[in-house]
């Protein structure tokens, strides 16, 4: 076992985890936020998508060992003060889910393209999203809640 | 047992590292075919050595002749950089790879030692003629990347050795180069992907003097149609010689059937990709020509 010193969300955490273990495991199974989904696990899906250092990244393929030092953002971080954010808001305004499952992987692959770049047009939308996988709803809420988001100024 | 993770801060470490514990270990660069390995157990090493900590192995310089990339350079990295725009179809290829959060973490590196078929970087790579710097703590060899692979997911990278460096040499002023991908899903590995670089000869008259065509997705290991290659050199590349080009190319191809394609399928993909590929990199070599480009 290795002891990690984990900033996640604004916060600094230490807790122990097997040395080779994936950050979505230590996410889920030792810090309980199970906002990030397990899906495939095979880096196909997106349902796991944080950000590390801003980045989207699929967390079943990341070595949790390595984020010390770099700052973890998951979809419990995206409200403030426990109101939604802008880009929440708008995905239940324009309808962006059904199940739900794919929603946290999408507003964090959303967050890094629009910090990235604020004004993306539908092209640019659909590349920052080519990571993660809806399987109901389709992708035209998810596009527009987007535009809309990115239309706003806000992200 | 659990897995052990080591995590050297030198190259010299990591080198040590690999020469004690051998077959027992496996280097890990991104992570984002290798963990996917670990998960489906296809690989079980009771040792990783994680690459992240060589400062040394990150980001590429500008030299000379050539762009020095270190092997844990990102493929995001690759697909933002002006310096591998210039060497087409590298930059295209970048952008192929997977998807964004694969390309935020993936390396140059572990693309290339993973060498599993349809990965995007190797036919560019080959059509460059690049070089592969492989370290082990008795000294340093370089190896064309022609020479590179083995089989599938085989490469010539001893069990005590570590890719450093990838070395992509300057192409000349006017080459073209275009990379062409087929798949079903944009993340998805190529059924066929084809890396196509012109060199003009320099007289002005439209004639190459060079082409060079990288194939993968359709053999055991990614490779250059030289037969294709030979019967377009020193001319101008008219329609009928470049679809002749295509079918030589598609022959040369060994491809194999699973769940995404059947070898048929591939073998005409090829065709069709080498030929709108060489089209492309001509109206490329053309505009540069006019000095449109």
């Amino acid at each position: 076992m290795a002891k990690l010193k984990l900033q996640v969300n604004g916060e600094e955490i230490g807790i122990e985890a097997k040395e080779a273990a994936l950050l979505l495991d230590v996410l889920r199974e030792g810090l309980e936020l199970t906002g990030t989904k397990r899906g495939c696990e095979t880096s196909h899906c997106g349902a796991c998508t944080v950000l590390l250092d801003g980045m989207a990244v699929h967390s079943c393929v990341v070595l949790a060992a390595r984020c010390e030092g770099k700052e973890i953002t998951t979809v419990e971080g995206l409200s403030q003060n426990g109101e939604l954010n802008e880009l929440q808001r708008l995905f239940l305004k324009h309808g962006a889910l059904q199940c739900g499952y794919c929603t946290p992987g999408m507003l964090m692959a959303a967050t890094a393209l629009l910090r990235r770049n604020p004004r993306p047009d539908l092209e640019e939308i659909k590349i920052g999203l080519d990571g993660n996988l809806c399987r109901c709803t389709g992708y035209t809420g998810i596009f527009e809640a987007i535009q809309a988001c990115a239309q706003g100024g806000r992200s | 047992m659990d897995r052990k993770l080591i995590r050297p801060d030198s190259i010299d470490e990591a080198l040590s590292e690999r020469q004690k514990y051998g077959l027992d270990a496996m280097p890990i660069a991104g992570g984002q075919s290798l963990l996917v390995l670990l998960r489906n157990k296809l690989v079980d090493p009771k040792i990783l050595i994680d690459l992240e900590r060589l400062a040394e192995l990150h980001g590429l310089q500008r030299q000379a002749n050539a762009i020095s990339i270190g092997a844990m350079t990102t493929i995001f990295t690759l697909a933002s950089s002006a310096d591998v725009e210039k060497a087409a179809p590298l930059g295209q290829a970048a952008t192929k790879v997977g998807s964004t959060a694969i390309r935020n973490l993936g390396t140059i590196g572990g693309n290339v030692c993973h060498n599993e078929p349809g990965a995007d970087l190797p036919p560019s790579l080959l059509a460059l003629n690049a070089v592969a710097e492989l370290r082990s703590k008795n000294g340093t060899r370089k190896v064309p990347l022609g020479e590179f692979f083995r089989s599938y997911f085989e490469t010539v990278v001893g069990p005590e050795e570590l890719l450093t460096r990838v070395e992509v040499p300057a192409l000349p002023n006017g080459a073209a180069g275009v990379y062409l991908k087929h798949a079903i899903s944009s993340e998805d590995l190529a059924i066929a992907g084809v890396a196509v670089v012109l060199i003009p000869d320099g007289n002005g008259g439209g004639a190459v003097r060079e082409v060079r065509i990288g194939l993968g997705g359709v053999a055991p290991v990614p490779f250059r149609a030289a037969k294709a290659e030979r019967a377009l050199a020193g001319a101008v590349l008219k329609d009928e010689a470049i679809r002749e080009a295509a079918e030589i190319a598609s022959s040369e191809a060994e491809p194999m059937t699973d769940p995404h394609a059947s070898a048929d399928y591939r073998r005409k993909m090829v065709k069709v990709l080498v030929r709108r590929a060489i089209v492309a990199a001509k109206e490329q070599m053309e505009r540069k020509g006019n000095g449109q480009a």
